[in-house]
């Protein structure tokens, strides 16, 4: 691995690290998806991964998420090792993953879309079926307040009795997006969050993530579109062959002869 | 209304109140928290067996014609409760081993195999419960100490089945509409998204399972006590796919559409068929009705997915406003980012 700076070495984290990704490795059928990465999300900034296609990207946010399991390596979050978690676990620390593609509950109205999201809801403890709605009200409204708060920040408000199955491909991104706020997270995992989504729309969802992290939020991106990348992004790790080849600011991986020959041409 | 009509009429609603609580019971599982069970009628039929041997007394009994596990003569209402524990308990088997592995079409072939070994196990197994013959002269709940005419306890069987019905309804309504439906539609519609939003999905999926099938189990036993006999005849496969085609119909998801739907597919269907002239050889009519009933689930899947009564849009009360004032919880380090309402710019794209 060809490290630019300083908070990018293997295994000599800064204390700001709100994620530390080491040594991964993760093979589909004897073929290395993900091989030996290492890297960092520091608190309070966007940090991307980028890499050409089949570069691994995907697998590791799916480790990172908990989805796919690691042939070896670990993840630890906050200072710990959540490498065995389940997804959920992991969502319940904090960790909120998004999809590379459409993943909105296409039956729920796009308001019920961001209430599920919520933690903690005393309404899906099954001893509901005891004490019934009086156990679940107040918080549920609650709940309905803060995602409408939402749905107005986000100007979705109009939508929100609609079926989340019937929205348009931007409109599902920006779902998932306040979903995923929904969770309270404390880092949410960005899988191409603008993919197939119109260049108007796609610039305020970048809008709406620099405000995000403006407010405390931390993001680790995956995202093709290195303009963006360059704009949002303070820390970005290159993949190629399932590997981090080089970490840096946009500046300087756009000088990196292996970027540029793994990623940038090739 | 002549004795006859009377009759009929009291054995349809007990059929139809049986009906409603199977397709509730399937419906928790396949319309809400999409669970391919093509297990089912083995979960109505463990009910049901359980509810004919905490009945009927020891097998030396009636000349010992019959052979069975248990024996034993429980007052009412324990063998219809017993039924649900029961199916409910091999529910959670079941799902410990199928919910937390497979998915969707798995699923469903690993549930349809247990559903044919099932069968195969109770048919073979003679000292289970009577084997291909089956149980029978299950007595009828309360038939003795009420002392009524054939008719009236046919009617008192209706109240009975009615107050079942209602019961469940009232646990099946707290699923549906709470929270915890919410979070079992949410997996339904796309587990790893759920997951990720921190629901644990297994656990939710198991628990409506082992739910819906305790709700199948008493519908067994309410059925088992009603008609006094229960064999492997009465349970094969197919009649999951007559549930399922019923909740299909009806409105998949829909506590009212599936209803409907056990009103218009097990029952009325079925017994709109009594009424036609003989045609063909003798079972022609009874074997075109399982085409019939598998083509009434495809067409509707086809052309009417949603069924006649479509699951309910949940609109929440316009009262509850989004909270005034600035974003709550700015900068908080290593805090839960509680993101509100802020300005922002407009960014509404229209819907294609």
């Amino acid at each position: 691995m060809t490290s630019l700076s300083a908070a990018a070495v293997p295994l000599e984290h800064a204390p700001a690290d709100l994620l530390i990704v080491e040594d991964l490795r993760r093979d589909f059928g004897g073929v290395w998806a993900v091989d030996g990465a290492t890297f960092s999300v520091r608190q309070g900034v966007i940090t991307s991964l980028i890499g050409p296609n089949g570069a691994g990207k995907s697998t590791v946010v799916g480790i990172v998420g908990g989805a796919t399991r690691p042939a070896s390596g670990r993840v630890v979050f906050e200072g710990r090792d959540i490498t065995g978690l389940a997804p959920h676990e992991r969502a319940a620390l904090g960790l909120v993953r998004t999809y590379q593609l459409s993943s909105e509950f296409k039956k729920l109205t796009v308001l019920e879309n961001l209430v599920v999201a919520a933690p903690a809801q005393r309404g899906e403890r099954f001893r509901t079926l005891l004490y019934g709605k009086r156990s679940w009200r107040t918080q549920e409204e609650e709940i309905v307040a803060r995602a409408r708060g939402l749905l107005e920040r986000f100007s979705m408000t109009e939508k929100q009795d609609e079926y989340a199955g019937t929205l348009s491909g931007g409109q599902k991104r920006l779902v998932e997006l306040m979903r995923a706020l929904m969770a309270e997270p404390k880092l949410v995992l960005l899988d191409e969050p603008m993919a197939g989504v119109n260049p108007t729309l796609a610039r305020s969802i970048e809008g709406y993530l620099t405000e995000l992290v403006a407010e405390g939020l931390t993001m680790l991106l995956v995202e093709h579109e290195l303009d963006v990348v360059e704009r949002l992004c303070e820390s970005v790790a290159v993949m190629a062959q399932g590997k981090i080849i080089a970490t840096g600011t946009m500046a300087e991986l756009r000088k990196h002869p292996e970027v540029i020959n793994a990623y940038l041409v090739g | 209304m002549s004795h006859a009509v009377s009759f009929y009429l009291s054995t349809i609603l007990v059929y139809l109140g049986v009906d409603i609580l199977s397709c509730w019971s399937l419906n928790l599982q396949y319309g809400v928290a999409g669970i391919y069970n093509f297990a089912w009628v083995a979960f109505q039929a463990i009910g049901a067996y359980t509810a004919g041997v905490l009945t009927l007394g020891p097998s030396s009994g009636n000349g010992g014609f019959q052979q069975y596990i248990i024996g034993a003569s429980l007052p009412f209402p324990v063998p219809i409760l017993a039924a649900g524990a029961v199916s409910g308990a091999l529910a959670l088997v079941v799902g410990l081993v199928t919910l937390r592995r497979l998915r969707t079409d798995y699923q469903a072939m690993v549930m349809l195999v247990i559903s044919v070994i099932a069968t195969l196990v109770v048919t073979n197994v003679i000292g289970l419960f009577n084997g291909p013959a089956g149980i029978s002269l299950i007595p009828q709940p309360l038939e003795s100490t009420l002392n009524l005419s054939p008719l009236g306890y046919q009617w008192f069987y209706v109240l009975l089945t009615a107050a079942f019905t209602a019961f469940v309804y009232v646990f099946v309504h707290r699923i549906t509409s709470s929270p915890l439906g919410r979070a079992l539609r949410a997996t339904r519609d796309h587990e790893d998204a759920a997951q990720a939003l921190g629901k644990d999905t297994v656990k939710l999926k198991l628990f409506v399972f082992v739910f819906g099938n305790a709700i199948a189990g008493i519908s067994g036993a309410l059925l088992v006590m009603f008609i006094g006999a229960w064999s492997p005849g009465s349970w094969m496969y197919v009649e999951t796919l007559v549930v399922l085609t019923a909740i299909i119909v009806g409105g998949t998801g829909n506590d009212f559409g599936v209803m409907l739907g056990a009103m218009l597919v097990p029952v009325a269907f079925n017994e709109a068929t009594r009424f036609l002239p003989p045609i063909g050889r003798p079972g022609l009519i009874d074997a075109l009705q399982w085409i019939v009933i598998g083509l009434l689930g495809l067409g509707f899947l086809w052309f009417w997915p949603r069924g006649i009564v479509p699951e309910r849009r949940r609109r929440f009360p316009s009262r509850i406003a989004a909270p005034l004032g600035p974003p709550v919880d700015r900068r908080r380090p290593l805090g839960r980012a509680r993101v509100g309402a802020s300005a922002s710019s407009p960014i509404a794209e229209p819907t294609p």
